[in-house]
C-alpha cells in the first residue's frame, strides 16, 4: 500500500463534499489501484448534551429518529489537567482492542468518544471486540456508560488526506488528533477538556506537540479519583519481548520489576513468520486445525485435520507452543522416529509444577516434558514433509502409533475471560504491593496463567476473573490481568456465576430494551375473551386466523413444580373410532416479534440454562412464567398441532393452528400417573389421558422398532433442603409412563412440524439433525467389550446398535447393560441444528430417534430453534408473513451456529452445576458405594459412581504403596498392583469396584471434588 | 464478514452518504458532435459513461426494416478498464450485457415515438468508462440524454437509480461496495410520474418492504430528471446563444 495523490474536494451540496480515496493494494501479486467515492459532511454532531451548535445541524435517518445526544453536560471530573478539570475520553485502537475489560468497567470511563477510524481498525483485527463496543455505544442512554461512536472520516471538519510519504498508519493517528483537536476547540468555550489516550508514545508526542492533552492508559488510570482499584485491571503486557509492543515500553513501571535485566533461558520456539505459514500451507507441509487438549494430560493435545483419519498428536510444553485449548493452529509433523501412541498418564495443570515461582521465568527443570521438542532442530525439505504425511496416513490406518506434529503458528487465539483462583504458595504475604502471582483456572485444560496484582492477598481464597493478555515465547506461562472478583470460593453465589461465566452464559438481568417490549398490561395481560369481537380484532388482525379451542379438554403434564408450562395436550373420540390428539404450545411468538430488542436478546441466549438452583431464563419471566405459560384455568394462545390418529396410531390426518386454549389442570407426572391409575376416575379428560396414554405406547413401539435408540447418561437430581437451601440428598431421576406420554407426542409434534417448515422453506427451515457415528468412536469400547465380556457392539445402523446394545446383558451385574449404554452415549455424535439448505435430505437423519427429518417446535419458552421453528410454522400455513431473517440462509447459518453454541454450554453448565452440588452433599456424608471402572491408565483408573453420578480418578499412589512395581497390562486394559494390605489385585475396565467416597478440597486449587478410594 | 460497516447505526452508509442521499450527479450533451447525431457524458458517482446516438438512419440491411415504426437496438460496451481488476474478456458476449441491452430497448421502445421514423433504425451505444455499481440505473439516464441530444421524439424523460434494502433500511443509490453487500432493485420512471417503465429486482425482496424501497427509488429518480433538465436547459441557453451572435 503505497501511493499518494492530493485530491481535489468538490462541493455538490451544501454541507456536503465529494472527494475520492485512492490506494493501491496487492492483490495475487498484482497491484491494483482501488477508487472509491468518500463522501464529507458538515452535519456529524459531536453529541455532547452541552453543546449548542450541533442540535441545529442533525438530520433524522430512515424511520425518523434524531441522534440521541449522548455525552455528558458535566461530567467527571480529573485531577491534574490543567484546564477545564470535566473531561472527555478518546481512545485509540490498542486501548479498545487491549483494554475492553477496562472500558467496559462501570467504575471509570464514562465519556468516551470513539472516532470511526479507531472502530474500523478495531473491526478488522477483532470482530468480537468490536461488537463489545459497539454494545457500549448502542446501550449508552442507561447513563451510566456513555459511548459514542464520531464518524470523523466523513466530517468535513476532521477528515485529513494522507501526505506524501506518509503510512497509512501514521495517516490514521494524524486522523485521530485531529478527532481530539476538533473537539477540544468544539467544547472549549464549555470547559469540557478532551483526553487522547493512547499507549503509542510516538502518537503522544505528536499530540502534545501540538497542544492536546494526551496520556497512556496507566498516567490516565493514575489521574483517576478510585485509581487505586482500577490500576489492577490494566492488561499486563510483555514489557518488550520480540513481539510487535511499542506500547508500554517507555512505563517505567511495567518494565520495571520482571525484566529486570535477567534473560529467561526457558524460551518457547518462535512461530513461522505469515509468509512461511502461507506458503506451507498451501504446499502441503503444514496444516491447519482447531487444538484439542487432552482433559486428562494438559500436556498433549489432538489436531483434527481433514487430510487425516484420526487426529494428529501434539505432546509436550514446547510442541504444543503456547496454544490454548480451541485455539485455531498451524502445525508441522514431527518426523516419524518421534510418532508416538496417545499417552496413558495423566497429569494436570494444577499439581505440575506446583512450585514455580511466579517472578521467574529462568530454569528449565522438567527435561523429560520437552524432550520431545529437541526433534524441531532437524531439517526437512517440504518435499520430505510431503512424503511424511503419507506415511502419517497410513501408520494411522495400520496401528497404534500416531503421527505427532508441533504447533508452528496460531491463527487465531480462542482467548476469553477466564475463571480461577490464585494459587496460595505463589503469594508472598509479606510483601504488600505489587506482586507476580499464578492463577489456576477452572478449566484444566489450561495453563495457569501469571498476573500483576497488588492485591494478591484480599484475592486468595475467592473465585476470580481473569483475561489473557499475552504469551510472549520467554514466558512459562501466559500473562493475564485481573478482572473481576466473584467472592469466597465455595460460597454458592461465587461458584454459580463462576460456571456461568465459565460456560459464557448470559445471566445479566435483561436490559430495560428488552422489557420495554413487553405488553404493557404486565401480569394484567389476558386473552380476548370474545376472538370475533370486532374491537379485538381491530388491535390485532391476526385474532381472526385463531381457532377457539377452549371447549376442549386440555391439561398439561410437566415435572413438579415447572412453572413455564410450554406444551398441553388433550385426546377425543371421534365419531368414526379415531382420535383426535392435540398438541398445544405455547404462542411464544405472538409476544416475540422478530427485529425486537426481545427477539434479539433470546437469540443471543439461544436457550434457557437450568441450574441445580437457579434457571437462567432465555426469556423475561413475565413472558416465561405468566403470559405464555399455559397455565390451568386461564385462557392463553397457543400454536395447536391437531392430527387424527386411527387406533394404532398411525396418522390419519395433521392440521395446525394458532389457538386460544384452556389448560384444565396441571399435573405433576406423579399426579398425572395417579389419576389415571385411579379406577374410579371416569371423567372425560381422565378417559383422554387414559387414550394418550395407550397410543403413546404405540407410537413409542413403533419408534423402538425403527431402531431408535435407549441412550443413558447417569442423571441425577439434587434435592435442596426447603429451609437453608443446603443440599441434601441426591437421587438417580425416575421414569414415570406419563413421562413417555408427553415426550412421544412431543417428539410427533416435532415430526410433523418438521415437514410441514422443510415443504414450505426448503432451504431454510430450521431443523435438528443427529448423524450416525464414525466407527472409530466405538472402537476403543468394542474392543475393551470384546476382549472382557466377548460382547461386541454393532454399528450398521441404528437399529443393529440398539439391538446390540440390548444384548450387552451380564446375569451376574445387571447394571453392565446401563453401564455400556452410558459410554455409548458418550461416543455419539452431538446432534445439531442446522437450516436445511445446509445438508442434503439424506442427512437430515436423527439417528437416536430413527427418523428422517425433525426440529424442535414444544419448547418456545426455553429455547430459540423453537421460535423460529414457531415463526416458520406460522408462514407455512399463512397465519403471518415469515420474517426476512428466517428466509435468509446466511443468517439462518448465524443462528444456527449460535443456538447450537448455546445449547451445549447450557448442557455443560447445568452439569457442572449438579457436580458441584453432588460435591457438596457429599461433603457431608461420607460413603462407601459401589462404582464401575470405565478407563484404565497406567498411572491410575477412572471410576463412575452410579448413585451420585459422579466420576473420579483413582491415582496409583492412592491404590497402592510401591507404585513403581503396578504393572499396566495394555492388552487387558487392567492394572496389576499390590494394594494397602499387601494383596495383589487386578482391576480391569467394567469391574465392579467398592469405593470409599469422600469430598476433598484440593489445597492447590481450592476446587472440591470427589476423591475416590478403592476399598 | 465485511471489512466495513454498510450501515452504520449513527446513520451513516460506506461512502458518508446518508440513506437517502444520491451520489455526486454530472452531466453534459453534444460532446461527440462528430462522431454521432446525440452524445451525452454522464459520471453518477464513480460510473463514467458515453452514450452515443446514431439515427434515425438507414437500416444496415433490408432484413431489419420494419414498415411500422424505427427499429431500435442498443449496444454496451462495458470496457475492460472499467472495473477495479483489468478484465481480460470484453463482456461483450455475457448474458449480464445482453440482459441489459435488452431491458434497455424494452424500456425506451415504450417511450420513444417510433411511429414517427418507419423503415428506420435508431442505434445506441454505450461506452462504460468506469463502473461502481447502479449501471443500469445510470446507463437509463446516459441514454435519456444522449436521445434528446439525438432529437429524437419521446414522450418524457426517463429516470433510473438504484435501491438497495439493508436490513429494514433502503439505500438510495448504491455504489459497488453496497451492491455486493445487499439485495437491490434498479427503478427507471417516466418523467416526474410514478409510472416506472423499469424494474428489476435480481436478488430477493421482501415484498412487505418493496414499498418503501420504490418509494425512495422514484424520489431520487425525480431528483435526477430535475437535475438532467437542469443540464438540458443550460446547454440549451448556450446553444440559443452561440446561434444568435
Amino acid at each position: 500500500m503505497a501511493s499518494v495523490q492530493q485530491l481535489r474536494r468538490k462541493r455538490i451540496s451544501d454541507g456536503l463534499t465529494v472527494t475520492q480515496k485512492v490506494f493501491v493494494r496487492s492483490r495475487n501479486g498484482g497491484a491494483q489501484k482501488v477508487v472509491r467515492e468518500h463522501y464529507l459532511r458538515k452535519d456529524i454532531p459531536c453529541l455532547s448534551r452541552i453543546c449548542d451548535v450541533c442540535p441545529n445541524v442533525i438530520v433524522p435517518n430512515a424511520v425518523g429518529e434524531l441522534p440521541k445526544f449522548v455525552l455528558a453536560a458535566s461530567p467527571q471530573e480529573l485531577e491534574g489537567l490543567s484546564a477545564g478539570k470535566r473531561h472527555y475520553v478518546v481512545v485509540d485502537a490498542n486501548i479498545i482492542l487491549q483494554s475492553i475489560d477496562l472500558l467496559e468497567n462501570p467504575h471509570c470511563f464514562f465519556d468516551v468518544i470513539v472516532p470511526q477510524i479507531v472502530l474500523d481498525e478495531v473491526r478488522n483485527k477483532s470482530y468480537p471486540i468490536y461488537t463489545r463496543i459497539r454494545a457500549l455505544c448502542r446501550d449508552s442512554e442507561d447513563d451510566v456508560k456513555r459511548f459514542i461512536v464520531f464518524h470523523n472520516e466523513f466530517s468535513e471538519y476532521t477528515f485529513v488526506d494522507r501526505t506524501v510519504q506518509e503510512s497509512i498508519n501514521d495517516r490514521n493517528d494524524r486522523a485521530i488528533r485531529r478527532t481530539v483537536e476538533w473537539y477540544a476547540g468544539h467544547l472549549k468555550a464549555k470547559e469540557i477538556s478532551v483526553v487522547f489516550v493512547t499507549n503509542d508514545r510516538l502518537n503522544r508526542q505528536e499530540a502534545l506537540k501540538s497542544g492536546l492533552v494526551a496520556k497512556s492508559l496507566s498516567e490516565y488510570v493514575d489521574m483517576l479519583p478510585n485509581s487505586e482499584e482500577i490500576r489492577d485491571l490494566i492488561p499486563n503486557l510483555a514489557p518488550s519481548s520480540g513481539m510487535s509492543n511499542k506500547m508500554l515500553q517507555d512505563d517505567p513501571e511495567g518494565a520495571g520489576a520482571s525484566s529486570g535485566g535477567k534473560i529467561a533461558e526457558f524460551c518457547f520456539p518462535e512461530y513461522y513468520s505469515t509468509s512461511r505459514i502461507m506458503g506451507g500451507m498451501k504446499n502441503g507441509s503444514l496444516y491447519q486445525g482447531s487444538i484439542q487438549i487432552s482433559e486428562y494430560n494438559f500436556l498433549e493435545g489432538t489436531v483434527s485435520l481433514p487430510n487425516f483419519k484420526k487426529p494428529v498428536l501434539v505432546l509436550g510444553q514446547k510442541n504444543l507452543n503456547r496454544s490454548f485449548n480451541g485455539d485455531l493452529v498451524v502445525v508441522e509433523l514431527l518426523p516419524q522416529a518421534e510418532w508416538k501412541a496417545p499417552s496413558t498418564v495423566t497429569i494436570d495443570s494444577e499439581h505440575f509444577n506446583v512450585n514455580d515461582n511466579p517472578d521467574n521465568d529462568g530454569e528449565d527443570d522438567d527435561g523429560e516434558l520437552s524432550g520431545v521438542a529437541s526433534g524441531s532442530a532437524t531439517i526437512m525439505s517440504d518435499k520430505d514433509r510431503r512424503l511424511l504425511a503419507q506415511s502419517a496416513i497410513q501408520a494411522q490406518q495400520s496401528n497404534k502409533v500416531q503421527p505427532t506434529a508441533r504447533v508452528v503458528g496460531i491463527t487465531r487465539r480462542s482467548w476469553r475471560q477466564y475463571v480461577g483462583q490464585i494459587t496460595p504458595t505463589s503469594v508472598d504475604p509479606q510483601s504488600s504491593g505489587t506482586q507476580n502471582v499464578f492463577v489456576i483456572l477452572m478449566d484444566k485444560c489450561l495453563p495457569k496463567i501469571r498476573i500483576r496484582t497488588r492485591l494478591a492477598k484480599q484475592l486468595l481464597n475467592k473465585r476470580i476473573v481473569i483475561s489473557v493478555d499475552c504469551w510472549p515465547e520467554n514466558y512459562r506461562y501466559p500473562l493475564g490481568h485481573f478482572v473481576r472478583d466473584l467472592g469466597e470460593i465455595e460460597s454458592a453465589q461465587a461458584e454459580t456465576e463462576a460456571l456461568l461465566l465459565e460456560h459464557d452464559v448470559e445471566y445479566r438481568p435483561f436490559s430495560k430494551k428488552v422489557l420495554d417490549c413487553l405488553p404493557s398490561e404486565g401480569h394484567n395481560w389476558k386473552a380476548p375473551v370474545d376472538i370475533t369481537d370486532a374491537e379485538e380484532i381491530s388491535k390485532d388482525p391476526l385474532l381472526t386466523n385463531r381457532k377457539d379451542f377452549r371447549d376442549k379438554l386440555i391439561c398439561s403434564i410437566d415435572p413438579p413444580g415447572c412453572v413455564d408450562i410450554d406444551d398441553a395436550l388433550h385426546a377425543k373420540q371421534l365419531p368414526n373410532g379415531n382420535w383426535e390428539v392435540g398438541v398445544h404450545i405455547a404462542d411464544v411468538t405472538h409476544f416475540v416479534k422478530p427485529g425486537t430488542a426481545l427477539d434479539s436478546e433470546g437469540a443471543s441466549r439461544g436457550t434457557s440454562v437450568y441450574l441445580v438452583d437457579k434457571r437462567i431464563d432465555m426469556l423475561p419471566m413475565l413472558l416465561g412464567t405468566d403470559l405464555c405459560s399455559l397455565k390451568p384455568y386461564v385462557d392463553r394462545f397457543a400454536f395447536s398441532v391437531i392430527w387424527e390418529l386411527d387406533n394404532n396410531a398411525h396418522i390419519v390426518a395433521v392440521d395446525f393452528t394458532k389457538s386460544v386454549i384452556r389448560s384444565r389442570e396441571a399435573f405433576s407426572y406423579e399426579k398425572a400417573q395417579n389419576r389415571i391409575d385411579d379406577e374410579t376416575a371416569t371423567d372425560e379428560l381422565t378417559q383422554g389421558m387414559r387414550a394418550l396414554l395407550q397410543l403413546s405406547k404405540k407410537l413409542k413401539q413403533k419408534r423402538l422398532d425403527a431402531g431408535a435408540l435407549n441412550l443413558a447418561s447417569p442423571e441425577v437430581k439434587v434435592h435442596m433442603d426447603s429451609e437453608t437451601s443446603d443440599p441434601n440428598e441426591v437421587e438417580i431421576k425416575k421414569l414415570l409412563d406419563t413421562n413417555s406420554l408427553v415426550e412421544e407426542f412431543m417428539l410427533l409434534a416435532n415430526i410433523s412440524v418438521a415437514r410441514k417448515i422443510y415443504d414450505a422453506f426448503p432451504q431454510t427451515a430450521m431443523l435438528r439433525r443427529h448423524a450416525p457415528p464414525p466407527s472409530t468412536n466405538f472402537e476403543l469400547l468394542n474392543e475393551m467389550l470384546q476382549v472382557k465380556k466377548g460382547m461386541s457392539i454393532s454399528l450398521e445402523s441404528s437399529k443393529a446398535l440398539a439391538d446390540s446394545l440390548d444384548r450387552c446383558e451380564d446375569p451376574n451385574d445387571p447394571y453392565l447393560n446401563t453401564l455400556v449404554r452410558i459410554m455409548s452415549t458418550r461416543c455419539m455424535m452431538a446432534a445439531q441444528y442446522f437450516h436445511a439448505g445446509a445438508f442434503s435430505y439424506v442427512d437430515f437423519r436423527h439417528y437416536g430417534l430413527a427418523v428422517d427429518i425433525y426440529t424442535h417446535f414444544t419448547s418456545p419458552i426455553r429455547r430459540y430453534c423453537d421460535v423460529v421453528a414457531h415463526r416458520q410454522l406460522a408462514g407455512a400455513i399463512g397465519y403471518e408473513a415469515l420474517d426476512l431473517s428466517h428466509r435468509d440462509k446466511q443468517k439462518m447459518e448465524m443462528i444456527c451456529r449460535n443456538i447450537n453454541k448455546r445449547h451445549r454450554n447450557a448442557q455443560f453448565a447445568g452439569r457442572a452445576s449438579i457436580e458441584y452440588y453432588v460435591g457438596q452433599v457429599m461433603r457431608n456424608n461420607e460413603s462407601t458405594e459401589t462404582g464401575y471402572v470405565i478407563k484404565v491408565f497406567n498411572n491410575g483408573i477412572a471410576v463412575l459412581v452410579p448413585k451420585f453420578g459422579v466420576e473420579g480418578l483413582i491415582r496409583l499412589e492412592n491404590l497402592t504403596e510401591n507404585p513403581q512395581n503396578a504393572e499396566f497390562v495394555e492388552d487387558k486394559f487392567s492394572l496389576r498392583f499390590v494394594d494397602m494390605n499387601g494383596q495383589s489385585r487386578e482391576v480391569g475396565v467394567f469391574d465392579k469396584v467398592e469405593v470409599q467416597l469422600k469430598s476433598v478440597l484440593d489445597p492447590a486449587t481450592s476446587k472440591r471434588k470427589a476423591q475416590l478410594l478403592l476399598k | 464478514m465485511s471489512r466495513f460497516e454498510i450501515y452504520s447505526p449513527e446513520g451513516l452508509r460506506v461512502d458518508g452518504r446518508r440513506w437517502n442521499e444520491l451520489r455526486s450527479f454530472n452531466c453534459s450533451i453534444n460532446t461527440h458532435p462528430n462522431a454521432a447525431d446525440g452524445s451525452s457524458y454522464l459520471e453518477q458517482g464513480n460510473n463514467k459513461i458515453i452514450t452515443l446516438v446514431t439515427g434515425p438512419q438507414e437500416p444496415a440491411s433490408r432484413s431489419q426494416v420494419n414498415t411500422k415504426q424505427a427499429s431500435l437496438s442498443v449496444t454496451i460496451n462495458l470496457t475492460k478498464f472499467a472495473k477495479m481488476e483489468r478484465s481480460k474478456s470484453s463482456h461483450k458476449n455475457e448474458r449480464r450485457t445482453l440482459e441489459w441491452q435488452t431491458s434497455l430497448v424494452r424500456t425506451f421502445e415504450k417511450n420513444l415515438m417510433l411511429h414517427l421514423y418507419p423503415r428506420t433504425s435508431i442505434d445506441v451505444q454505450v461506452h462504460v468508462l468506469q463502473l461502481d455499481g447502479g449501471i443500469l440505473g445510470a446507463m437509463l439516464n446516459g441514454i435519456t440524454l444522449a436521445l434528446i441530444d439525438a432529437g429524437i421524439a419521446m414522450y418524457d424523460f426517463v429516470s433510473g437509480v438504484s435501491v438497495g434494502l439493508y436490513d429494514t433500511t433502503p439505500l438510495l443509490d448504491l455504489n459497488s461496495l453496497e451492491e455486493n453487500a445487499m439485495s437491490s432493485v434498479t427503478i427507471g420512471t417516466v418523467g416526474k410520474s410514478e409510472k416506472l417503465s423499469l424494474l428489476l429486482v435480481e436478488d430477493k425482496v421482501p415484498l412487505d418492504r418493496l414499498e418503501s424501497v420504490m418509494a425512495i427509488g422514484i424520489a431520487g429518480t425525480h431528483r435526477i430528471r430535475d437535475l438532467m433538465d437542469k443540464e438540458l436547459r443550460k446547454h440549451g441557453k448556450t446553444r440559443v446563444e452561440n446561434l444568435t451572435n
